[in-house]
């Protein structure tokens, strides 16, 4: 019985192997052929777009950035000035100084002219207590508002200023990310275009900004970055964006707006309560929360996204900081999975529920389990004398080839639609991180992902006991520098 | 550490056993297969046979036989007890060409038992260990051939290839044609589109180069009547019949036309259009309106509005209710921009929900063709599309039309609440003093979005009547940001009764909003 039991159990697993690699290359080459019929449309769209009107007209709607702030002393002046200079005609700045220990605040005063006021801080979402609000009698700086609270952590500062924004739209953002100027006209006319689908949120690429030269605000040079690591993440940031996200929004499925550059619809966003402080990974839940929220009251909705390159970021280039992203990005996809479970192939919820909810669930949080416990079958099949090596050359051999496949055809796109990238050393650089990635660094990455699920489960960073300190990028930084000077 | 320990020993539990027991899946349950497997074997410990003849007679050269040594029971005949398996096959046939019907009897420890229990015996020997099990390939004792010309030939398995047999192998080669082929397509169809592309940038350089020089010297060097008085011949001196005729030459001398038109002044731009359509170019535009990619047609749109092709807008005013946003946006532009007195119905009858998007577009060019053309804004209120109304409104309000305040107020009591704050907007845009009815009539409102936009209007125009509402909606409103708008718009009203209501009361609230309110660096906050 037991005999039977163990072949039975191998025979399921190795046909739910050869289930997930089918999926996974019918998956991708269906994400391809989407984000290149959007891509499409899009550059094809964008040949009729005029943004000049935007910046003066009465129609187009204000903007609200708000930019959360945690001992960003260093570059929070220059970073609030190239805020303040956006091109644009109704727009506020509210930098939120999370608690910052540094010097964030008094530099803001200083730089800026700012005075407390009297303002009325009573939230409709709940934050940490509000020390105070500040604003600026010099008409040069009329559009900035500061808020300087009680630390709470990322989603607890956007709530903050979530909830004296005074424009229809919310544009969240990383206070340390570069802009474009178009960058909110850009953003904006998505909602603009809406017509008879309400436009709840506004995803935009990231691009990297390591190695590149910047000037007044914008990348004016691009090169990939020196380090390994930084060149893996041009290639993966073009997957993500070029590729997967542009394929979603080409069917409405879009699931995650990144936290460094979203824009949302501000009456929505306090409706469905804002960010959930509780999680690491509150730019997804949100995003899912309105979703679900829409679906819900049946009303019919749209996520949008612009390939356009209009906010770029520094990566990390440490395996040291870049092991604790993935592993906070792991976990953020599970607690948001696991919060909103009710979805979980409910058709209520449309494509949310039926496809891009089993999608993340098991391409995105359940890659990393699955694809050790193929390396663990495979070293079964060999202990045990069942290991066919044709099989398991043509399976390996395939999953590399679209691995190559869907990085190619991402740097292409890029090519096609942009050409930042215009060194060919560049390029030849990049193309050797597409044949290195998937034994170089990816394994590096699954292992992050299985350490993201192991932390979750050890509660580590998991709601109720979880209260972050800071965001990510100081805490990385602070961490980085006790090392050093240890 | 416990959940590992635990783990192992499910790990154990789970892989061992099955190491073990893996051997007596080597026994043969099939009693044939069975038989050949203990001819395999040859001899063991315990296990023997003997032939049973179910019958009273017996053939006399058996009775004899020595081999056999057959003796009578109650039921047939007995062999004698045989340990040798490699013997058993020969003896049968010995049986079989006598012509006798037998039986294969097993006998464990001198016992006859069926089939399954000499099984069962093997299997406890093996699982104990006390019986090592030969494996081997069954050497034939006949020839192959002349036992193949016996049996006609039936196969056993569907598949006879191993390929085929395997599944997965099977699966995982069809999907590996399958994304060789998808991507094999996916490729030569992205080389093939980037080749084509730079093909046609190639192409259209060339041709931007021959046709520059002779656009420039045709700007400079002719008059607008020469240009519009010129023949096909002399035409085809500048741009050759023979390229002419080639639908790039043609696109990209448009484009030229066109980004000449758009940098140009003055006479300039009367020669571009009359060369346009001395070129026959504007029919191409014309044409092209029907191309059943909407971004051709977009782009013929775009031509027709930039060349001033007034014989196109009959065309045109086809599209402005088409089914794709970007062309219907263009046919509506174009007709605002080129049409001579536009009496707006085509916008009126517009069933598509009108976008910020084009209302900002059509925005542009009504408030630089309005005053020209004086356009009738008051049509659109009568759309049945409330979009369309909308628009209407805030064209009253953004382009000032004060002349239009009575039409508002005519229709405002019959509209839909989003109307009606639009309204509201518009009054307090354009200080409509005399409506101030109205505007308390939605102040009273249970539409809390209403009674807010109605509060934004008050503090511009509203009167004493206002501010008593003010005050009774202050007293009952439980948000605090509805409380703060009131508040707001009650200092707007009637700053002493504002005084009065936040310095006379003991919420402490009050005196918060209160102080909000008076920041001067609140002011739009």
């Amino acid at each position: 019985m037991y005999s039977f039991l163990f072949y039975t159990i191998l025979e399921v697993f190795g046909l739910i192997f050869l289930i997930l690699s089918f999926s996974v290359i019918a998956i991708y080459l269906i994400l391809m052929a989407l984000s290149a019929l959007e891509m499409r449309d899009f550059l094809r769209k964008n040949r009729f777009a005029d943004y000049g009107d935007i910046v003066t007209s009465p129609i187009a709607p204000g903007v609200s950035i708000l930019a959360p702030a945690y001992n960003e002393g260093q570059n929070i002046v220059q970073n609030v000035q190239s805020l303040l200079s956006l091109h644009y005609g109704k727009f506020e700045v509210i930098l939120i100084n999370d608690g910052s220990k540094d010097d964030t605040l008094q530099k803001l005063i200083e730089s800026f002219k700012m005075e407390k006021t009297s303002y009325a801080y009573h939230p409709e979402i709940e934050t940490k207590a509000v020390r105070g609000i500040y604003r600026s009698k010099n008409m040069s700086y009329r559009r900035l508002t500061v808020i300087d609270k009680e630390n709470g952590g990322k989603a607890d500062a956007l709530n903050t200023g979530i909830n004296i924004a005074s424009l229809e739209i919310l544009a969240c953002i990383d206070v340390d990310c570069i802009l474009s100027s178009e960058s909110i006209s850009r953003m904006v006319r998505p909602f603009m275009e809406e017509t008879n689908k309400k436009v709840i949120a506004v995803g935009g690429v990231i691009g990297i900004a390591n190695n590149c030269d910047v000037q007044d605000g914008t990348v004016t040079k691009y090169r990939v970055p020196e380090t390994t690591l930084g060149k893996f993440q041009v290639i993966e940031y073009l997957r993500a964006f070029l590729m997967g996200r542009m394929a979603w929004s080409r069917i409405n499925g879009l699931m995650l707006i990144s936290g460094a550059f979203g824009f949302f619809r501000k009456d929505l966003v306090r409706e469905v309560g804002g960010y959930f402080p509780k999680t690491v990974g509150e730019d997804m839940e949100l995003i899912v929360r309105m979703r679900r929220f829409m679906d819900e009251k049946k009303i019919p909705y749209k996520v949008g996204f612009v390939p356009d390159p209009l906010c770029w970021t520094e990566v990390p280039e440490t395996e040291d900081v870049l092991s604790r992203q993935r592993n906070r990005w792991m976990r953020g996809t599970i607690e948001t999975l696991q919060l909103h479970q009710a979805l979980r192939l409910n058709p209520k919820y449309g494509i949310l529920g039926m496809l891009s909810y089993p999608f993340w669930s098991v391409f995105e949080k359940s890659a990393p389990i699955l694809e050790t416990a193929g390396i663990v079958y495979t070293a079964i099949l060999l202990v045990i004398g069942d290991f066919s090596t044709v099989y398991f050359v043509a399976l390996l051999l395939m999953m590399y080839l679209l691995s190559l496949l869907v990085s190619s055809f991402s740097v292409l796109y890029e090519q096609i639609a942009f050409n930042r990238y215009k060194d060919k050393n560049d390029l030849r650089k990049l193309i050797w991180i597409i044949i290195t990635e998937p034994f170089v660094i990816h394994p590096k990455v699954v292992f992050w992902g299985l350490m993201g699920h192991i932390d979750f489960i050890k509660g580590k960073g998991g709601w109720g006991s979880m209260i972050r300190t800071g965001f990510k990028k100081a805490e990385d930084r602070k961490n980085l520098a006790e090392q050093t000077t240890t | 550490m416990i959940r590992i320990f635990c783990w192992t020993i499910v790990g154990l539990l789970l892989f061992l056993p099955g190491w073990i027991q893996a051997q007596e899946d080597f026994i043969p349950e099939d009693s044939v297969e069975f038989r050949d497997f203990l001819i395999l074997q040859k001899e063991v410990t315990g296990l023997g046979y003997r032939f049973f003849i179910p019958e009273a007679q017996l053939p006399d050269s058996l009775h004899v036989d020595s081999l056999f040594q057959f003796s009578q029971t109650v039921s047939g005949f007995e062999s004698r007890y045989f340990v040798d398996f490699t013997k058993a096959k020969e003896l049968e046939n010995t049986l079989i060409n006598k012509g006798v019907s037998y039986r294969l009897d097993y006998i464990v420890l001198s016992e006859v038992v069926s089939t399954s229990a000499a099984q069962e015996y093997l299997v406890d020997l093996v699982r104990d260990a006390d019986y090592p099990i030969k494996r081997g390939e069954l050497k034939p004792t006949e020839d192959f051939v002349s036992l193949a010309s016996q049996t006609p030939y039936s196969p056993t398995k569907q598949f006879k290839l191993k390929f085929l047999s395997d599944y997965r192998l099977f699966v995982v080669t069809v999907m590996i044609i399958f994304f060789f082929l998808v991507a094999s397509i996916m490729i030569v169809s992205m080389l093939s589109m980037k080749a084509g592309k730079n093909k046609r940038e190639n192409l259209q350089k060339e041709y931007g180069k021959r046709i520059i020089a002779p656009l420039t010297s045709l700007l400079f060097e002719k008059e607008l009547h020469e240009i519009q008085e010129m023949e096909l011949e002399e035409i085809h001196s500048f741009f050759p019949k023979n390229l002419l005729a080639r639908p790039m030459y043609q696109h990209v001398l448009i484009d030229n036309i066109i980004g000449l038109n758009k940098k140009m002044k003055g006479d300039f731009k009367e020669k571009l259009k009359a060369l346009y359509k001395k070129l026959g170019l504007d029919k191409i535009s014309i044409k092209t309106l029907h191309h059943k990619k909407w971004d051709r047609a977009t782009m013929a749109l775009v031509q027709i509005n930039e060349m001033d092709l007034v014989e196109a807008l009959p065309e045109v005013k086809k599209f402005t209710n088409s089914t794709n946003f970007h062309v219907r946006s263009m046919a509506v532009a174009t007709l605002l921009n080129l049409s001579e007195k536009v009496d707006l119905i085509f916008l009126r009858d517009q069933t598509y929900p009108l976008s910020l998007w084009q209302q900002m577009n059509y925005l542009r060019i009504i408030r630089f063709v309005g005053s020209q053309k004086g356009l009738k804004l008051e049509i659109l209120f009568d759309s049945k599309n409330q979009s369309i109304r909308i628009f209407g409104i805030k064209l009253v309000r953004i382009l000032g039309r004060v002349d239009l305040i009575e039409k508002l107020a005519g229709i405002a009591g019959g509209v839909s609440e989003e109307e009606k704050e639009e309204i509201l907007e518009t009054y307090a845009a354009l200080g409509a003093y005399m409506e101030t009815a109205f505007i308390n009539d939605c102040l009273k409102s249970s539409n809390r979005a209403l009674s807010l936009a109605a509060a934004k209007a008050a503090a511009v125009v509203g009167d004493s009547g206002s501010a008593d509402i003010l005050v009774d909606l202050i007293g009952a409103e439980t948000v605090f940001r509805k409380k703060h708008s009131y508040l707001k718009s009650l200092y707007g009203v009637d700053k002493d009764k504002f005084a009065e209501v936040t310095l006379n009361n003991a919420n402490p609230e009050m005196l918060e909003l209160r102080n909000h309110i008076l920041d001067p660096m609140l002011q739009n906050v």
